[in-house]
């Protein structure tokens, strides 16, 4: 694949940006990370060698217990049969993951009651919730659900909005004041509202609250867009390149989106952070998806109402600003990179 | 222009109207209104006095008549056609009549004007405070470019644009009110306020506002300080800056003169919006606070299907937003005399 020269010089640029340029690196592998989170985080081994046969149930079926000589027909539960093995000492051997635990298992114990502070002996490394569930565990898998929510968001909100407000811009006149006024009463639907009333009806889901986010959210860039639409419309390479006969297709595609990417840029991060935010916040009222999927959200509600758990509190909240604060970072270098301004500096 | 703003502003009462028949429609055809919420307090009340003589198989299925059901659709204007309430709802409200809970029954204006002063002293306040310092902070920043000073500034405002501000009112709960118990654990006045003197009232509520005040700041304050700074940057490398510079200009004028008054068209563009914030406020941190503020009693009374007053907030919320966003374009005009609405 060859690159445009031009890519080349702003990819040179962002990387030239270190401090986004990092927070890119550090991101880009905690999401690659969260991508193979079944093997650092769950309550499957990784490798279990019993009589001479290995087994990698990681990704495979569920294995039943009888598999390994235990007496259930369920699936086997890797942690008891490490410690069964060891104790045997007959060379067959569990390796189980850092973090032995899955997101949905609730580890009680009868000695005493979650939600238990963090533990190295028994690896629960961020401690465990109110119902006793692995806070890191639920952490990573909650990172990786918010992360596709929102990609999945930003791209269909930009697709309808940058259309919409391209052309709202462009074309003026009725078209505009008919999407003014369609924007205005949308946007007047609170979206928290629209959300709450529906889900009396039906339990959303991941698409389900996809759908009505870009329903109800895709005016934002829309009157961005619009707004600069406007502003460049109104600039003389646009009456030049009519002059010469550029359709307005071409026009819009070829001059004036071009033009604005580097706004369009720099809303991007905002939206992504914001994507996770409502997700999160969402979770954190009840009202995102249904229980007991792993959210942020929901361990914010949890440490909300136990003050005195604070490792809830303080695992994802720190999580939380990692997260953002990277994105953001990315977002700033990017927008340095992508805008073929180059700044002017008076001494 | 001025006939521009007369249709505009004309232009808000159909658009008005499409909101609320909008919501109102949607109100009435989901599930867990108050009449069956009466239904299922007097189904309960049948259950629980079920050992009472009285409790016979009909009234546990069904506990209300149909003749006191009709009754209820009736009180509460469920027996006519949508828009016929729809236009009953409008008329009453045109008189200034926002109706009663369904909930409290209470008037649902007495109920939004106990409110009002709560948002609009926490907007006001979070208000003057954002713009009083993102427009320097983004000034400032934006002159001295990749400075130590920028990248510092910049670190600390990315920070905290990146905590939502009522996770920030959570963190800052966690430590500063349930840690080092420095601070209230959240409400706006303290039980005994009423037994206080005139000092230690304010005080008292000084102290209530540190927190969730800080946590409005949070949210706006780098999104306007970076777009104050990002347009500066984009002005001050503009051509008419260049030419200004090379006339001789000193730096200071160049930028006070030319490049700021360029620079805050995108600000202005969100300003008028500002009328809706002031009272509608986040109830997200008035739930994280517990403050009974504007946004709070919107969203409990969507919880608890309180329509009246679901309709009362919406239609205060909605006329504010279409005036701040006619104020918007009036401050657009302002600054750049080059955008005409015509």
């Amino acid at each position: 694949m060859k690159l445009n020269t031009l890519t080349i010089k702003k990819l040179r640029r962002f990387y030239s940006i270190k401090r986004g340029y990092y927070a890119f690196i550090f991101l880009g592998l905690l999401i690659l990370l969260s991508f193979a989170a079944e093997l650092v985080v769950n309550s499957r081994a990784l490798i279990v060698k019993y009589q001479g046969k290995y087994y990698f149930p990681t990704y495979t079926d569920m294995i039943a217990g009888e598999t390994f000589g235990l007496d259930y027909a369920y699936e086997t539960n890797y942690r008891e049969l490490k410690a069964n093995f060891e104790r045997k000492n007959d060379g067959n051997w569990v390796l189980m993951p850092p973090a032995p635990y899955n997101a949905f298992e609730n580890d009680l114990r009868s000695d005493s009651a979650p939600a238990l502070p963090p533990s190295w002996s028994q690896r629960h490394f961020l401690g465990t919730d109110t119902s006793g569930r692995d806070v890191l565990a639920r952490l990573v898998y909650g990172f990786r659900i918010a992360i596709f929510f929102s990609f999945t968001l930003i791209v269909s909100t930009y697709v309808v909005g940058i259309g919409i407000g391209c052309a709202m811009g462009y074309f003026g006149g009725g078209f505009d004041i008919l999407f003014q006024r369609l924007i205005e009463i949308w946007s007047n639907v609170p979206i928290i509202y629209v959300v709450i009333i529906i889900s009396s009806i039906v339990v959303p889901n991941f698409w389900w609250l996809i759908i009505i986010m870009v329903c109800f959210g895709w005016m934002g860039i829309t009157w961005v867009m619009r707004t600069i639409t406007y502003k460049e419309k109104a600039r003389d390479y646009v009456l030049a390149a009519r002059a010469l006969g550029a359709s307005n297709v071409r026009i819009i595609f070829l001059h004036i989106i071009p033009n604005t990417i580097s706004v369009i840029v720099t809303y991007v991060p905002f939206s992504f952070s914001s994507g996770i935010v409502a997700l999160t916040a969402l979770d954190y009222l009840g009202f995102g998806l249904p229980p007991p999927t792993p959210s942020w959200g929901e361990l914010i509600q949890q440490a909300w109402t136990n003050f005195s758990a604070w490792w809830l509190g303080a695992s994802v909240i720190t999580a939380m600003v990692l997260t953002l604060v990277a994105v953001t970072f990315i977002g700033e270098a990017v927008r340095e990179a992508f805008d073929p301004k180059l700044h002017t500096v008076y001494e | 222009m001025a006939a521009y703003f007369i249709r505009r502003f004309l232009l808000v009462i159909p658009t008005f109207v499409g909101i609320t028949v909008l919501l109102f429609t949607v109100t009435r055809f989901v599930p867990g209104g108050p009449i069956e919420r009466i239904i299922a307090q007097a189904q309960q009340q049948a259950m629980e006095g079920g050992r009472a003589p009285a409790g016979s198989e009909t009234v546990q299925k069904q506990p209300l008549s149909d003749d006191q059901i009709e009754l209820l659709k009736k009180y509460y204007g469920f027996d006519k056609p949508v828009l016929v309430s729809y236009g009953l709802w409008l008329g009453k409200l045109l008189k200034g009549d926002f109706g009663t809970s369904t909930r409290y029954y209470d008037p649902v204006w007495v109920m939004i004007s106990e409110r009002i002063p709560i948002s609009l002293y926490f907007g006001i306040l979070s208000l003057i405070a954002i713009y009083g310092i993102c427009i320097p902070l983004g000034i400032a920043k934006a002159v001295r470019h990749n400075s130590s000073f920028d990248n510092a500034s910049s670190v600390v405002v990315f920070a905290g644009y990146a905590i939502p501000g009522w996770v920030a009112g959570i963190l800052m709960l966690i430590v500063f009110a349930s840690h080092w118990e420095i601070f209230p654990l959240g409400e706006l006045v303290s039980d005994h306020f009423e037994e206080l003197n005139l000092m230690q009232k304010v005080l008292d509520l000084a102290w209530h506002t540190v927190l969730p005040l800080a946590s409005y700041l949070i949210g706006s304050f780098a999104l306007m300080t970076l777009l104050m700074k990002n347009t500066l940057m984009d002005h001050l490398s503009a051509d008419y800056v260049r030419t200004a510079m090379a006339k001789g200009l000193t730096f200071k004028r160049a930028i006070f003169g030319h490049a700021l008054r360029n620079s805050l068209v995108p600000i202005a563009t969100s300003f008028g919006n500002n009328i809706s914030l002031i009272l509608s406020g986040s109830f997200l941190i008035e739930k994280v606070f517990n403050i009974d503020g504007m946004g709070l009693l919107g969203y409990e009374s969507v919880v608890d299907r309180d329509y009246p007053v679901v309709m009362g907030v919406l239609a205060i919320s909605s006329l504010l937003f279409l005036i701040g966003n006619i104020l918007s374009d009036m401050c657009v005009a302002i600054v750049d005399p080059r955008v005409k609405f015509e």
